[in-house]
């Protein structure tokens, strides 16, 4: 009886949670559906009185998202890439490969994470603007193609498979770029999904760095797209939800897609043994 | 493939040398055990037969061939590993393909070897398993099966059953020893266990602290033993060991007296101590008293009180359970004499070529 209680307790609990981190969403959504005078209204409204489906409409006119979407695209899916594979390779080396001062660059690396990434933007600023890369998309991409966190965070992964199974592939004849990449990286597909979800996202939704690095409106990524609605004389909160709206969901979709893979991974890391 | 080592010592750290001056001839088709205690360096020399280890110096040899200076990739041997190290994100299929497709063996055909192999080591009804969802009986066919996909001239197994429960490790290893048969591959057999080793070898060799202690049949090893470090590994029960000392006023008749005299240590193994004279060869006729006397189906055995020793025999069918003392004979078989050193000096000789 007391498990009952607690459980639909638990339940009522998660619940309350869900809901607290999905009222921006349905709020956005809502106001997405206003008027102008009706998004500022107080006390506030959330069922429009008419549905303005046609915002949708005019926000997508309001600036090229059609180019900044293919922009986003681009440069999401080449710093996916680009990160995962110097990041595999990096790891495999610091995982297992032996080599001259090894473990004092891994030392240097990891200081690197204690550097503010802010304070970071002027030097990468102007290293870029001295290869002439400033609203390229190589300013948008190159700074990214290489992150500590995620050679950090698969070197533990790397580490933690045993040394016999390397031994076992060594034996069978695999060398180590092909044990690498046709045991190694099978193997560790959990912690490789959950990088990559992460670097798609923090990719999709960068702002200050593409904001910084672009100035013509051709190189603009969504979110530096949003801005088109605000302007001197003020912003239209309907507009900038509409866009915002159909900026995210791209990201629910490939969420929706990738949850499959991670709950299978954590789920099958939890069974094992 | 015969493999021979010459000379061969490797030191882990540069200062204590792990194994001392190998020298050594495995004989092409058979099958070889490593036996000998934890520690004694079983592994570390199948890891310099695969190649996973350098040697320190020496050299050793695939046939004719001198590989000392070859890795483990191209020594294309077999190798089965402990914990069976199976690729756990493929099916049984794959796994045992796998070797093949590091070769660029075609798919269609390296599927079809995979499922021969596995139907000789009896998974074929598991190939779209991952190994997760295997018994440890079938996580070692199978690994026994991928090692053996690359059609290895030597097959080398670390220990392949000791995560095995008892009934299964005498299957396994009647299954091991019907394999390597109908393959004909050279196996190089690592185990701990003297039975395991003398129920599967052609040969065994005794490895212990680092050296050879002897390398022949299991007969051999067994019956004429070349050091009380081998007579003391070997067999079930432990053999007796007593000082020499003690056994040497009923030896006197049947030991040179040149022997006698270097003679530090008696080993006599508890078949060799029988109640009547049963026309064997004897060494020796002692008095001794009985106690604990104990029956176990056909079997009965006793633990015999000489001069201040116990000595344990399984022959004591027949004796009426009222005895408290009586003769018993030392039967030639089974009785040996050891130096101060350890080496064999008196017994065996049934087994002289
Ligand atoms: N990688 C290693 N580094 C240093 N010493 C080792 C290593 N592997 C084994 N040894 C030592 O070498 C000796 C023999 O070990 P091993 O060959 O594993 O014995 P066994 O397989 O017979 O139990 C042991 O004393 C062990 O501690
Ligand atoms: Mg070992």
């Amino acid at each position: 009886m007391a498990k009952k209680i607690s459980r639909v307790l638990l339940y009522l609990i998660v619940a309350l949670g869900a809901l607290t981190m999905l009222i921006p969403f349905l709020w956005m959504i809502s106001t997405s559906l206003k008027s102008g005078p009706e998004t500022i209204k107080v006390p506030p409204v959330w069922i429009p009185q008419v549905l303005r489906w046609h915002n949708y409409v005019e926000a997508f006119h309001a600036a090229p998202f059609l180019r900044y979407f293919v922009n986003s695209v681009i440069v999401t899916v080449v710093t996916t890439v680009g990160q995962l594979l110097t990041s595999i390779l990096a790891a495999f080396a610091f995982a297992r490969l032996r080599f001259w001062g090894k473990n004092f660059l891994f030392m240097i690396f990891l200081g690197t994470m204690m550097i503010p990434g802010e304070m970071l933007i002027i030097p990468n600023f102007v290293t870029l603007s001295k290869m002439s890369l400033v609203n390229t998309y190589g300013a948008l991409i190159l700074p990214w193609l290489a992150s500590f966190f995620t050679v950090f965070t698969l070197r533990q992964t790397f580490q933690s498979t045993p040394d016999q199974i390397y031994y076992a592939a060594k034996m069978d004849g695999a060398s180590d770029w092909k044990y690498l990449w046709t045991v190694l990286v099978p193997m560790s597909k959990s912690t490789i999904t959950a990088v990559t979800v992460l670097e798609v996202i923090g990719s999709w939704n960068s702002f200050m760095w593409p904001l910084i690095v672009t100035n013509s409106e051709k190189m603009r990524t969504l979110p530096v797209g949003l801005q088109a609605f605000t302007t001197d004389a003020g912003t239209q909160y309907q507009l900038l939800m509409a866009a915002s709206t159909f900026v995210i969901i791209p990201m629910v979709i490939v969420y929706m897609f990738l949850q499959k893979y991670i709950i299978a991974g954590i789920s099958k890391a939890g069974l094992k043994g | 493939m015969k493999v021979t080592f010459k000379d061969v010592t490797l030191s882990y750290d540069g200062k204590k040398d792990t194994l001392k001056h190998l020298n050594f001839q495995i004989p092409d088709g058979t099958l070889v055990s490593l036996l000998g205690p934890s520690g004694g360096g079983k592994t570390t020399t199948l890891n310099l037969i695969s190649g996973l280890l350098p040697a320190t110096s020496g050299h050793i040899y695939f046939g004719d061939e001198d590989v000392t200076k070859k890795d483990a990739l191209a020594r294309k041997v077999g190798m089965v590993f402990q914990n069976y190290s199976l690729y756990p994100h493929l099916t049984v299929r794959d796994n045992i393909a796998f070797p093949l497709k590091m070769q660029k063996v075609k798919k269609a055909e390296r599927y079809k070897r995979a499922e021969e192999l596995a139907k000789l080591v009896h998974v074929d009804d598991q190939l779209d398993k991952k190994p997760g969802g295997l018994s440890g009986g079938q996580q070692q066919r199978v690994a026994i099966a991928r090692a053996l996909a690359k059609s290895p001239s030597l097959l080398l197994l670390d220990e392949p059953l000791s995560n095995l429960d008892a009934r299964l490790r005498i299957e396994m290893r009647q299954e091991i020893r019907r394999i390597q048969q109908e393959t004909g591959v050279t196996t190089i057999f690592v185990t701990h266990d003297q039975d395991e080793a003398l129920h599967i070898s052609d040969n065994i060799m005794v490895l212990a602290q680092g050296t050879i202690q002897q390398f022949s049949t299991p007969t051999v090893l067994y019956e004429r033993p070349a050091n009380l470090f081998v007579a003391k590994f070997i067999g079930e029960p432990v053999i007796n060991t007593l000082p020499a000392d003690a056994l040497k006023a009923d030896l006197v008749s049947s030991v040179p007296a040149s022997i006698l005299a270097q003679a530090k240590t008696a080993g006599i193994r508890s078949e060799a101590i029988v109640p009547f004279d049963n026309g064997q060869e004897m060494v020796a006729k002692i008095h001794a008293g009985l106690k604990q006397a104990r029956k176990y189906g056909r079997e009965a055995t006793a633990n015999l009180a000489y001069n201040g020793e116990t000595l344990l025999s399984t022959e004591m069918a027949g004796l009426p359970a009222s005895q408290t003392d009586g003769d018993f004979f030392l039967t030639k078989a089974g009785f040996f004499l050891f130096d101060e050193k350890g080496a064999l000096i008196f017994g065996g000789d049934a087994h002289d070529e």
